[in-house]
């Protein structure tokens, strides 16, 4: 028994319960037979690969639903051996570029060149062309992105790419020029009280609305979280009633006590228990960036108002020096100590900086 | 805390004279530029005199001290300067409220006060070497003696009080050189102060300092009358109250003016690194300690002693020194004894160390003669034949005959040769009796220690001595596991004693005298050099001491080498140590007397110190120097050091202790910013990451003169900046390491990564051991496991593709904590019972038994894998591993390597026997007409195949299997 958010997860653009108006317009896209490269781009758990899903369907029909994985070697000019996972199905294929880091544009290279030069050989599919979904494009190389340009101009006769991406401010502009973009937005609130419901009813139960507004405002737009949690919900209380409280995501509760221990103690040796603690996260596969958000926001919580500002400021400057640089933990810590100096200095009600 | 104490001693013994000290010296040009600050200071009687200072003082000085800053490296600028402008006004009204004050403290300050004003002048004059030092000792003592409440609000008020006074006294020592006002200032001016107050006795000068200090404390801890300024102190304490540089060494009363003195260092000095008073010290023939002893004849005291050295003196009572104060002394002190010679005891041993040296070179001429005579009368014995002595390298020539010339490790030289003497013994006895020094139970000794010191030598001698004939091996000499065990013919007697003896028809001695005998004895040397072309070398070696009928010496550098492991329990381990100063030093002007050569004793100490006791190294400076010149001063040595400095790479533990230790950036220190960038490059890759890791460490330098919240803001300010330094050095990182690799920019990440951050926040702390010792950065550990944790989870992810469209970090973030409850807390909650349904769960989503423990694995907190783990119990776990493994699990893929490209082990192995059927099948068709040839053709074709070859015989009772194997392979 799969979890709720994969087992209900919408199979065609009619099931589809927001954005209707992408939905039709991909619809009579997909009808028109003039297929463009597009770009899906929006925050996660907005319905982006739901959408693509769907879209697939509607243009090649129930054959894209038999998918298979494959793992495919590529050699690197430095003899290196680069795994890459592929998700097909007869008609498409998905790949994740950016699974092998600096290598991405081999693999962007080797393997669109491949299936671009060969033609659709089922000669009942509906299209001509094939698809290459290209997941996690933002976090594409520049030198992949590159590599891209030409292939997707050259070999449009065979082959159509659908990009996906959280925002498009990573990839280049020729490349954004090629595609129709699709901006999948995250859904409102109402829009996800109704697919709430309509999972709650074909589990089987009734929702309470306070329990979903409490759930929506929890998700902030992300629909699997919002599923996700739903399904906790039920299995803690199965009659969602009585208090409800929403058990946070082990990584989300640890970045919080990382934000308390900054804001309880400004000390060399609370930075290093606090390094300790980013290690930890970091290490366990939580990208820099959303431990960097989350302990922000938690830390501004729990300041005081002249702080806020001077805080989301400083976070935003080290995440962009995160995004540039190499070791991650560097940016944080320095974020860390930044804070605490401010944090220090409005406590005693002084500012030294412009002092030495 | 002692300090203070023993000031106070010394002021009362101090109190009287110190008027008449002024009076003295009143006729010193030198004071001129002082009194005229100090002027400023207490009174001003001769407004218009200050006015003349105010007016040119601006503009003159000023490109002077710009000059001095660069010399000194670093200097505060803004200390400086900033005086000038304030003159005209501040004086007046600092004036106003010291005078008061100085009358208060009753000691000879108030002698100094009360006099008339063309006194005063030169009473004051008495003050310049104080405020360098004084200033930043006492302000540094009180404010950690007491943290006054008042302090904030002082902060804010006396700022344009006490700054000029903190601030001019850096200054003084400069304005003293180049004195505006006064043109006809001594050229040099420091020697004569001092030598004016220290000329009537000795003592007085060391005396004089302690108590100086203590005045001035006296001065800022009167709260009414002047309230500390700690942004004035603070900024002073930043600045350095010391210009470094600023003073000169002055002009010795003699060359040996120190000699015979014992000194210890403690402390920052103001004007000098510990390192350059140090080497003043020595040129002058003192001699440097690092702890002080009862037998320390002085302490030069710097800010910032370290308390068990102040303990010390305390327990000793040890003359104590400020640093003018040393520099006076070295001005005024005439030759051991202070101008009166040695005393008796040390004469004399001079007299016998100087008769040692003379008697040991003639020693040795007379064994050069020797040994030329019988070179020219011997038969063969041609000049071209035996090298003329002359022409011989030093190190060979002047190489140690007798035991006694061995400079050092005497006692391992005599064990080593007690145990050599005692060999035909032990080895009668079968190596059982031990032997007074336990050596005898072992047929071979490991001599370890430093290049240089005389290991060969000493083996070499010892076995010459001891009777035997050296037969030396080393890395010149292949030593492979099969040369050691039939190439060495150890036990070949020598031939040696058989030609000298039917030549001479006597028998022959050696060159020490000693007769050739026919036993011989092996010396390995540079066994930890049996590498590469030598492979198996030490294990042979090892299994031949363990037989072996001669003694065998083996020669190594480092002790702990993994490749001597073998050797540790076979030979007995003596290790010689570097031989001190002294030792070398009579040795080394033994050889520089015979070669006339005039070299001082602390030139040669400090050549000794230079080459690390490589004594070789020594001689081989001192025969190169004889080339050019017969006579070397201290300063020629200190170059020819710096010529034949041995560049060691520090390790990076050794390069963040320097980085972040507090002496590297202090005020004194003369590294240049070069030098310190030098430092990251002893190894780029790691020095980033030790100061990352370890830059918190420290209590900053920087922040001990701050107290209270102060500290603690501007703690974190440095913090701050340092952080954001090591963020910028990322950046710089990324663009070294990056597509573009611009390597050029290596200077920067230096600069950024490492020197930066060090120079914010060095000081006491992250050393070796303590409670904040240096660690190793968790950097690499903790990204090794990301990447490894990354892995693993792309494998979750991509299994769980199939069902689920999330990406690494969504399945992370969203599905894992989801997954938990479902997956791994059942397990938790009801144990086996659970195992099923989660088994089923897992198979939903193609999760194999190791995505489970990736899943654990990748928790935190709560979730943390450990707690996890421990909580399942062990039962539970076996079975839901049994379970798991029993049944069948879909599979969503095949992994690359599982399929695609045959891996080669496997057709080695695995399917053969499937080819082996498909030949059988094909063979039962063939073999019908007749088995015999077919099995000769496959013979004749592949005779040489071993595989054929067992095929063949196979083949045959395979048959009947191979027939049904090969219907189930149809069917």
């Amino acid at each position: 028994m799969s979890l709720w958010v994969d087992q209900y997860r919408p199979r065609s653009l009619d099931d589809l319960h927001y954005h209707q108006g992408l939905s039709a317009r991909l619809r009579s896209l997909a009808a028109s037979g003039d297929f463009p490269h597009m770009l899906f781009y929006g925050p996660s758990g907005a319905g982006k690969k739901t959408r693509i899903a769907c879209t697939l369907k509607e243009l090649f029909g129930p054959g894209v639903e038999k998918i298979k994985i494959d793992q495919r070697i590529f050699l690197t000019p430095s003899k290196r051996k680069l795994e890459v996972n592929l998700v097909q199905s007869n008609f498409h294929i998905e790949i994740t570029p950016s699974e092998t880091g600096n290598y991405d544009r081999i693999v962007i290279q080797e393997l669109l060149k491949e299936i671009a030069q060969t033609q659709q050989v089922d000669l009942n599919a509906k299209q001509r062309f094939k698809v290459v979904i290209i997941n996690e494009a933002d976090s594409l190389s520049r030198d992949a992105q590159a590599a891209l340009r030409r292939t997707m101009e050259k070999y449009m006769s065979n082959m159509r790419i659908i990009l996906c991406a959280n925002s498009t401010s990573r990839l280049i502009a020729p490349i954004r020029s090629r595609c129709l973009l699709m901006r999948v937005a995250a859904p409102d609130s109402d829009a996800m009280g109704t697919v709430l419901d309509y999972v709650a009813r074909r589990v089987g139960f009734d929702l309470p609305p306070d329990v979903a507004g409490q759930i929506v405002e929890d998700a902030a737009g992300n629909m699997r979280k919002a599923l996700l949690v739903l399904e906790a919900l039920k299995m803690q209380s199965p009659d969602l009633s009585g208090n409800l409280s929403i058990a946070k995501p082990d990584w989300e509760t640890y970045c919080h006590k990382v934000a308390d221990l900054i804001v309880q103690e400004q000390t060399p040796a609370r930075v290093m228990e606090v390094r300790a603690k980013f290690y930890e996260l970091l290490s366990h596969c939580i990208p820099p960036t959303v431990i960097l958000k989350t302990v922000a926001e938690r830390v501004v919580e729990r300041v005081d108002e002249a702080l806020k500002a001077d805080i989301m400021h400083w976070a935003a400057f080290y995440e962009v020096r995160m995004r540039v640089g190499s070791k991650k933990i560097f940016h944080l810590e320095a974020w860390v100590v930044k804070v605490m100096s401010l944090y220090k200095q409005f406590f005693y009600g002084m500012d030294l900086t412009g002092f030495d | 805390m002692s300090g203070k104490v023993i000031a106070k001693d010394i002021r009362n013994f101090f109190g009287p004279p110190g008027g008449q000290k002024a009076k003295q010296r009143s006729s010193q040009p030198h004071n001129d530029p002082i009194e005229i600050s100090d002027d400023e200071k207490r009174s001003a009687p001769a407004p218009n005199r200050v006015e003349l200072r105010a007016n040119c003082l601006p503009s003159p000085p000023k490109p002077q001290r710009a000059h001095r800053t660069e010399e000194g490296g670093k200097t505060k600028a803004r200390g400086l300067l900033k005086p000038s402008d304030e003159d005209d006004i501040q004086p007046r009204r600092a004036s106003g409220i010291k005078r008061p004050k100085a009358i208060l403290s009753s000691d000879d300050d108030d002698d100094e006060e009360v006099k008339p004003p063309p006194t005063k002048k030169k009473a004051t004059a008495r003050a310049p070497p104080k405020p360098t030092t004084a200033t930043s000792k006492s302000s540094d003592d009180d404010e950690e003696a007491k943290p006054p409440p008042t302090k904030k609000k002082a902060t804010a008020r006396a700022p344009p009080k006490s700054m000029p006074t903190s601030k001019l006294s850096d200054d003084e020592d400069e304005e003293a050189k180049p004195p505006p006002t006064k043109k006809k200032a001594a050229p040099k001016p420091r020697k004569s102060t001092a030598k004016s107050k220290d000329t009537d006795d000795e003592k007085a000068a060391p005396v004089a300092k302690p108590f100086k200090p203590s005045t001035k404390r006296e001065d800022a801890d009167e709260p009414p009358k002047k309230k500390p300024n700690w942004y004035a102190m603070k900024a002073a304490k930043l600045a350095g109250p010391s210009a470094p540089g600023s003073k000169q060494v002055p002009e010795a009363a003699s060359e040996d003016c120190l000699a015979g003195l014992c000194f210890v260092f403690t402390g920052e000095l103001s004007s000098f690194s510990r390192d350059e008073a140090i080497e003043i010290a020595k040129r002058f023939g003192g001699r440097v300690v690092g702890q002080p002893s009862s037998k320390t004849d002085y302490i030069v005291l710097g800010d910032n002693a370290g308390p068990s050295k102040l303990a010390a003196i305390k327990k000793h009572g040890l003359k104590c020194l400020s640093e003018d104060e040393f520099l006076d002394l070295i001005a005024t002190r005439k030759g051991p004894g202070n101008g009166k010679g040695y005393d008796e005891k040390t004469k004399k041993k001079m007299e016998k160390e100087q008769a040692d040296i003379k008697k040991a070179a003639k020693e040795i001429e007379a064994r050069e003669k020797e040994a030329q005579k019988s070179g020219s009368s011997s038969k063969f014995g041609s000049s071209s034949n035996a090298p003329n002595i002359e022409h011989q390298l030093w190190t060979t020539r002047y190489a140690p005959q007798t035991i006694k010339e061995i400079c050092g490790n005497k006692g391992q030289v005599e064990k080593l040769q007690q145990w050599l003497t005692d060999w035909p013994a032990s080895l009668k006895s079968g190596f059982k009796k031990p032997g007074k020094n336990g050596m005898n139970i072992f047929r071979a000794v490991l001599i370890t220690g430093p290049p240089g010191i005389g290991k060969t030598t000493s083996a070499h001698l010892c076995a010459k001595l001891a009777g035997f004939t050296p037969i030396e091996l080393n890395a010149s000499d292949a030593r492979s596991k099969k040369l050691v065990e039939n190439g060495m013919n150890i036990n070949n007697k020598s031939l040696d004693g058989y030609l000298a003896n039917s030549v001479d028809g006597h028998s022959a001695t050696n060159s020490a005298g000693v007769a050739i005998t026919d036993r011989s004895c092996l010396i390995m040397d540079e066994v930890d050099g049996m590498s590469a072309g030598d492979r198996g070398g030490v294990g042979a070696m090892n299994a031949l001491i363990k037989k072996t009928k001669i003694p065998i010496i083996c020669i190594a550098n480092d002790k702990g080498a993994q490749k001597l492991k073998p050797l540790q329990h076979t030979t007995f381990s003596l290790s010689f140590r570097k031989p001190d100063a002294a030792a070398v030093r009579s040795r080394i002007l033994t050889i520089a007397y015979k070669e006339k050569m005039k070299v001082p004793a602390n030139v040669v100490d400090q050549l000794v110190q230079g080459a690390q006791s490589d004594i070789r190294q020594v001689i081989n400076m001192l025969s190169t120097w004889k080339r050019s010149s017969d006579t070397m001063d201290f300063d020629e040595g200190k170059s020819m050091v710096k010529m034949n400095e041995k560049y060691a790479i520090l390790t990076p533990f050794d390069v963040t202790q320097k980085m972040l230790g507090p002496y590297l950036f202090s005020h004194t220190a003369r590294e240049t910013l070069g030098d310190k960038m030098e430092l990251y490059f002893h190894d780029h890759s790691f020095t980033p990451l030790f100061i990352q890791e370890n830059y918190l460490k420290t209590q900053p330098a920087r922040v001990r003169s701050l107290q209270g919240p102060e500290q603690i803001l501007k703690h974190l300010d440095l913090m701050d900046r340092a952080a954001s330094s090591i963020s910028d050095g990322d950046l710089v990182d990324a663009l070294i390491h990056g597509p573009e690799q611009h390597w050029s920019l290596m200077p920067l990440h230096a600069v950024c990564s490492a020197v930066r951050p060090a120079s914010f926040l060095y000081g006491q702390g992250a050393g070796y051991g303590g409670p904040n010792a240096m660690s190793f950065p968790q950097w690499l550990g903790q990204n090794s496991k990301q990447n490894k944790l990354n892995r693993q989870l792309t494998d979750v992810q991509v299994r769980m593709r199939l069902k689920v469209s999330g990406d690494k970090s969504e399945i992370r973030q969203s599905y894992l904590p989801a997954l938990f409850p479902h997956i791994v807390r059942p397990l938790i909650d009801d144990g086996s019972a659970a195992v099923d349904e989660v088994i089923e769960r897992m198979d939903e989503y193609y999760l194999s038994k190791e995505d489970w423990d990736t899943v654990v694995e990748l928790g935190v907190d709560q979730n943390k894998d450990e707690l996890v783990l421990k909580k399942i119990p062990a039962a539970t776990k076996t079975a839901f591993t049994r379970k798991y493994n029993a049944a069948e699990h879909p599979i969503p893929f095949h992994k690359a390597f599982d399929l695609g490209k045959v891996p080669k082990k496997l057709a080695a192995s695995g399917p053969a026997p499937d080819i082996e059927d498909a030949f059988d099948l094909d063979d039962e068709v063939a073999e019908a007409s007749d088995d015999e040839k077919e099995d000769k053709s496959a013979d004749d074709i592949t005779k040489d195949k071993l595989v054929k070859v067992a095929k063949k015989k196979k083949s045959a009772p395979a048959n009947g299997g191979g027939k049904g194997r090969g219907k189930k392979a149809a069917s």
